[in-house]
């Protein structure tokens, strides 16, 4: 199994290649760290400063790069037929309906489609150790009641939203093959037909109220961002020479970079695995903004596109449980569906030096609000009065280096309320006077040595409260062995376990008294450091993330490889090539042990049983 | 360390279930740890694996009663309300329940403190605070129409009275001059005019922000100035045999023109303006169509009488014959296709300004070679426009027909709100 060579179609947004993408050191480890399969990259870029600042170095196993911008697209100046245009008004006006149909939301359930050899559930149903063959007949029996007649309210409810979905994707999929066929979709996306084609599915009965009350700024505004969400669709990577080459479409970071993979599916059957280390859709909804019909209808377009990502995909990995309850919620398969954990350093890392003053806070992380720093220096400023020795080191930005000086000066003023710098203050704190609260700037990413070191020398580490789906600045604590105190938001209980503290968000006290109870308690600080430190090498590691990927790339090879016609040299097709099971989407005998099909695509065969 | 070792494992993966809602009362009781739970928390330790760490959590977390920002009072029949009152503006603001998770999350709230509110995460709380709070509508900020207007006015404003004012100085100096500095100053001011009206082109309404403008356009609208300068002179002599020296020009028309350059683009910028205002205030489309119809016929109209006056004007000042028909044709039809090039439909408009440059030229060529022995039947058509209307019957007869197929063009693409928008990408 660990020979099996299999070519991925690495698909990213504003990561990987590109040297400024934020997601692109994990995908540079993955594909660095999967030296045994081949990988053709396909990036769509964020700015076209991206675009200047050029790639990271690429490893050999990576076959080719195909990039295209997502920030702007050139109108290719096809102009449509009669003909052309009427299917396009049709696709485009279901698109439309399907996003401004009432009641929808995104908390359809999975729901199979019949006569489809659906790879999400017969396929990956036997990873999470459910039983797979008695959860897809379920599923897909409430939809086959649905779909005959809605006679209880249930499947009524369960069939509706299926037929909603499926009316989304069939429309999506129509303007995909407008795209493929005629060309010139950039402009007719642009053109007042489409506009128009939203404002009669917006009036039409059975639209939401919200988008009943669109008005003409609105549709505009919609019809925009629809053709910027839409311009995967225009892209040549579809072909028999691009993606439809590859064996496993891998959509690195969901959200556009999972479009090109539901295509891929769509025109060459190829099987989608989506990452999601955070939720794009829960982004959007932070983001969103804009009158109230704006926000209705994009946040229904995102949620079903999402939706129809999670339908189609093959598997769906989420960073932590919180990503995977977002996915779940949106209508993610259940059985599709598994948590990878990042990588986030490798674990060949020295063992923590013992460095630390004992006094020392160490607080990294950008401050986002104002009232995150208030809370912090009023937490510190209790922890000072009773412990006069403490001294905290604020850290930050990480990520925005420029207006590092800016942001120390604020901190700075903010700080000045809580500790002015008189000599009563200062007295007796240090030798060399000074507050008692620092603020530096360290810039780069995680990993840079001055930030490890200032990680080394903290005895405890204090992390923001801000809700970050895994937290790097936490793990990267933990991994020095470091103590830490979290508030709890987001993914930070998940991760942290039982070796660090973690308190409620947005409460001095609490974090104070969190922060004392570990300052006076030095066995207690290594104790938890050294087993936070044994629990981010034991998930967190970026080997581990190589690996479970790996299983999976040959988990859904095995399931559903890709069909394509075996040809001899001379180009003739090869009768009985492929043996007549492989193409039984569903296993035959209902054994209690599983049964794995491990392909071996060199030899000729696509897969034999193995127990 | 090591007695810590197999506490910390059975977390490792998360996947199974039973593992994750264990670990989740675990952490519910860690990361609450007020004094309302004590007992419960207790229960959970036992059964559930909680450590030494744990209970130390909490005793750090307990000891102090934070103020109750967050937790409702557990004997309140009621918990979400105090949520739902700290929350309000979010939750009317939000467009479905997903909206207002995200942002709860965001506030810092976790399926643990979704428990606290007696639901099993913050999806079916959230849920609930969609269903309890009413919509609202939020009134609208009209903030679409004060964008770009205040730079705006103060420089194309002043920099459409350039070409008019550089004409009127190139004509004054020629009339004070002769022989060859008169060539000089004719040939200079052409040039100044020329860049007067490309800076002017690139400010304001005018510029084509969508587009880049098209060549040929520019070649075509050059070729009808000049013609309107010199074209019904040079026709004339052409047609009683001549040329034979210098011909009259018709310096007044294009003194009225460069002049209406003014007006032209006051009547853009006031078009632009009112079509964008009424696009914020339209609900549908066919509203808006309806609303910026006799609003384009409007402000043709006052630009028409502007140059009609001008024209007037000019003709008084300098002593001199008007064509009001082949001058006022050529504004109509340049003022036009410069608002549809401006929103992005360059198209037509070009190919009407060469078709009409080319009606033109070819005027003056079937005259010209009518010359020729046998062709003389070529010069019918123009000699019997010209007998029955005059020189300027030409230009009128290029630019009329085409400056009216202009406005039907534009009374149908102008009308659609896309043209109004600004160009995707830039804000």
């Amino acid at each position: 199994m660990g020979d099996a060579h299999v070519r991925i179609g690495l698909i990213t947004e504003g990561g990987y290649p590109y040297a400024s993408g934020d997601a692109g050191l994990r995908c540079d480890r993955l594909v660095r760290g999967l030296g045994q399969h081949e990988f053709d990259v396909y990036a769509l870029s964020r700015s076209e400063r991206q675009e200047d600042e050029g790639w990271v170095r690429l490893p050999p196993q990576v076959n080719r790069v195909r990039t295209a911008p997502l920030w702007t697209a050139v109108d290719d100046g096809v102009r449509h037929g009669r003909r052309t245009r009427r299917r396009f008004a049709e696709a485009y006006g279901e698109l439309a309906a399907a996003i401004c149909a009432a009641a929808g939301g995104p908390v359809a359930p999975p729901v199979a489609r019949e006569g489809e050899d659906d790879f999400g559930d017969s396929g990956l149903s036997g990873l999470s150790g459910l039983s797979g063959v008695s959860g897809v007949s379920g599923v897909s029996g409430v939809s086959r009641v649905a779909g005959v007649s809605s006679v209880s309210s249930v499947s009524g409810v369960v069939g509706a939203r299926g037929i909603e979905a499926d009316r989304f994707g069939n429309a999506l999929y129509a303007l995909a093959d407008l795209a493929r066929d005629e060309g010139g979709l950039v402009g007719a996306l642009r053109s007042e037909a489409a506009v128009r084609a939203l404002e009669r599915a917006c009036r039409a009965p059975g639209a939401a109220s919200a988008a009943g009350s669109a008005r003409v700024p609105d549709l505009l505004t919609v019809a925009a961002h629809l053709e910027r969400s839409l311009r995967p669709l225009s892209l040549d990577w579809y072909g028999d020479d691009g993606l439809g080459s590859v064996d496993v479409c891998h959509a690195a970071d969901g959200g556009a970079a999972a479009l090109p993979g539901l295509l891929a599916r769509h025109f060459s059957g190829v099987p989608l695995l989506v990452t999601e280390d955070r939720v794009p859709l829960r982004t959007h909804y932070l983001e969103a903004a804009g009158s109230t019909p704006v926000r209705a209808l994009l946040a229904s377009l995102h949620a079903r596109l999402t939706a129809e990502v999670y339908r189609q995909a093959a598997c769906v990995t989420a960073g932590d449980a919180h990503v995977r309850r977002w996915q779940e919620r949106c209508g993610a398969n259940h059985a599709g569906l598994r948590t990878v954990r990042p990588g986030v350093r490798p674990s060949r890392s020295a063992a923590p030096a013992d460095l630390a003053d004992p006094y020392t806070l160490v607080r990294v992380g950008r401050i986002e609000a104002a009232e995150d720093l208030d809370c912090l220096l009023r937490a510190f400023a209790e922890i000072h009065g009773t412990e006069p020795r403490a001294r905290l080191r604020v850290i930050g930005p990480l990520d925005e280096g420029p207006d590092g000086a800016a942001w120390i000066e604020d901190c700075e003023t903010v700080a000045g309320k809580f500790f002015p710098a008189g000599p009563g203050e200062t007295e007796g704190v240090r030798a060399d006077g000074g507050r008692p609260v620092s603020f530096e700037v360290i810039g780069a990413v995680c990993g840079a040595p001055g930030l490890v070191e200032a990680y080394a020398a903290g005895a405890v580490v204090v992390l923001p409260s801000v809700a970050e789906d895994v937290p790097g600045n936490l793990v990267e604590a933990m991994f020095r062995g470091r103590a830490t105190v979290s508030p709890d938001v987001g993914a930070v209980a998940e991760v942290v376990g039982d070796t660090g503290l973690v308190v409620p968000p947005h409460e001095p006290m609490a974090l104070a008294d969190a922060c004392l109870a570990l300052l006076r308690d030095p066995e207690r600080r290594a104790r938890l450091g050294a087993a936070a430190r044994a629990r981010a090498l034991e998930l967190f590691t970026v080997e581990q993330n190589t690996a479970a990927f790996h299983d999976i790339y040959m988990e859904i090879i095995s399931r559903a490889p890709v069909r394509r016609p075996f040809v001899d040299e001379a180009g003739e097709p090869l009768p009985f090539a492929v043996p007549a099971e492989a193409h039984v989407p569903w296993r035959w005998a209902q054994q209690p042990q599983s049964v794995e099909l491990v392909p071996t695509p060199k030899s000729g065969r696509t897969g034999e049983a193995v127990r | 360390m090591n007695e810590r070792g197999p506490v910390a494992v059975p977390t490792a993966e998360g996947e199974a279930k039973e593992d994750e809602t264990r670990e989740d009362k675990a952490r519910e009781d860690r990361v609450k740890g007020g004094g309302t739970r004590g007992d419960e928390a207790r229960e959970d330790r036992v059964k559930g694996g909680g450590t030494r760490e744990d209970e130390a959590a909490k005793g750090a977390d307990a000891t102090p009663q934070p103020p109750a920002t967050s937790s409702p009072r557990s004997d309140s029949a009621d918990p979400v309300k105090a949520l739902l009152h700290r929350h309000r503006a979010l939750c009317e603001r939000a467009v479905d329940p997903l909206e207002i998770a995200a942002r709860l999350e965001a506030h810092g709230m976790t399926d643990r403190t979704a428990a606290r509110f007696r639901h099993r995460d913050v999806f079916s709380l959230a849920e609930e605070l969609y269903a309890r709070v009413p919509r609202v509508e939020e009134t609208r900020t009209p903030e679409r129409e004060v964008a770009g207007a205040p730079d705006a006015l103060t420089g194309w404003t002043v920099l459409a009275l350039l070409p008019g004012a550089l004409c009127a100085v190139t004509l004054g100096g020629a009339y004070l001059t002769e022989g060859r500095p008169r060539l000089v100053t004719a040939a200079v001011g052409a040039v100044a005019v020329l860049l007067g009206l490309r800076a002017s082109l690139h400010r304001g309404p005018s510029h084509a922000r969508r587009t880049r403008p098209t060549g040929s356009a520019g070649t075509a609208t050059c070729w009808l100035l000049a013609y309107a300068l010199c074209g019904d002179g040079l026709l004339g002599a052409a047609l009683d045999g001549g040329p034979d020296g210098p011909w009259p020009l018709a310096t007044a028309s294009v003194l009225a023109l460069a002049l209406a350059w003014a007006p032209a683009t006051w009547c853009a910028g006031l078009f632009a303006v009112r079509a964008r205002r009424g696009l914020a205030a339209s609900r549908s489309l066919g509203e808006f169509a309806d609303f910026v119809r006799p609003l384009l016929l409007g402000v043709s109209a006052v630009f028409l009488s502007a140059l009609a006056a001008l024209l007037a004007l000019c003709g008084a000042v300098l002593h001199e014959p008007v064509a009001h028909a082949g001058a006022g044709s050529l504004g109509a039809l340049l003022f036009l296709a410069r608002l549809l090039i401006a929103h992005g439909c360059p198209r037509l408009p070009a190919a009407v300004l060469n078709s009409a440059a080319t009606f033109e030229a070819a005027a003056l060529a079937t005259v010209l070679i009518g010359r020729l022995p046998g062709c003389s039947i070529l010069t019918v058509p123009v000699e019997t426009a010209v007998g029955a209307w005059g020189p300027g019957a030409v230009p009128a007869l290029a630019c009329g027909p085409a400056a009216l197929g202009l406005l039907i063009h534009a009374t149908r693409t102008l009308t659609r709100a896309t043209v109004h928008t600004t160009p995707l990408g830039t804000p």
